[in-house]
């Protein structure tokens, strides 16, 4: 009971301003291309002060890995969600273990202190 | 004889489209859910300083964090240590800042505040009660030694990552 007045309050209150990237383990899964793998991601932005996300991939100490996506800016609308494949070289499988998504601040926007999220869901 | 029939067949239509049954579903999976509950203003006490202490004349940036399952997620916030957005500056600017449990769904999340590992300008905290945080960042810039900060525009910018554990 607990947990579905969570899950509604969150989708509830999700609708503030908020930035969402699921899921929290995605699985490296063969791609259409030999030898690349690809995880897929979706990206929810209920931030109406945000349009851009850059998408990462790092290893477990946070160093940036190589990897190809369709767009590494992603423009969500506000309220709207985007499915987001990432491909990853089959040779980095041990080593990619963080799929982020970070928003992106236009210069000149905002108040005083405006906030940069950053969700990171971990590779299983 | 052939209108009412035809009405008939109508409303016998019409009702089976009354009872259809429509479905919703849904999905409750782990995850982490960042939303900026308010954000920060300075407030210019002294000529030299900027701070969000509603003390100071400012308003402090709360940044929510919201988890579904406990032990899934780590929070990692960094409270600003440069300036995204000033005039030109002559001098050097001195930082400080400090991240705390402003409200919590859960009272065991108070513990947090006493569970958090705290480096440079990040705060660290294990995410390890389901339910929504609101964490309040402080911030504080002072400007050379009681030099006053030229008139402009001032933007800084908090971190808010929810790391996957």
């Amino acid at each position: 009971m607990r947990y579905i007045m969570l899950a509604v309050m969150m989708s509830l209150c999700g609708y503030a301003s908020a930035h969402q990237w699921t899921p929290t383990y995605p699985k490296l899964e063969r791609s259409y291309v030999d030898g690349i793998l690809q995880v897929t991601m979706e990206l929810f932005n209920s931030r109406k002060d945000v349009k851009y996300y850059e998408i990462l991939v790092y290893d477990s100490e946070f160093n940036p890995v190589k990897f190809a996506a369709q767009e590494r800016i992603v423009e969500v609308q506000y309220l709207k969600r985007k499915s987001i494949d990432v491909f990853i070289r089959e040779q980095d499988r041990d080593v990619a273990t963080y799929v982020c998504s970070k928003s992106k601040l236009l210069k000149g926007t905002g108040t005083a202190t405006i906030v940069s999220s950053r969700i990171c869901s971990k590779i299983k | 004889m052939f209108k009412k029939s035809l009405a008939l067949a109508a409303a016998i239509v019409g009702m089976n489209a009354v009872a259809e049954d429509v479905t919703i579903t849904g999905t409750v999976a782990s995850k982490c859910v960042i939303t900026t509950d308010t954000v920060g203003v300075y407030g210019n006490p002294t000529p030299s300083e900027l701070s969000t202490a509603p003390a100071d004349g400012g308003v402090l940036p709360i940044v929510r964090y919201d988890v579904l399952q406990a032990n899934f997620y780590k929070a990692r916030i960094e409270y600003p240590e440069s300036f995204s957005e000033s005039p030109a500056l002559s001098d050097v600017v001195t930082w400080a800042g400090d991240v705390s449990v402003s409200q919590v769904t859960d009272a065991t999340m108070s513990a947090y505040d006493t569970s958090k590992v705290e480096f440079n300008n990040v705060t660290e905290i294990d995410l390890t009660v389901a339910g929504s945080t609101w964490f309040k960042v402080e911030s504080t810039a002072d400007y050379g030694v009681g030099k006053a900060f030229p008139a402009g525009t001032y933007r800084t910018i908090v971190s808010a990552d929810c790391i996957a554990l």
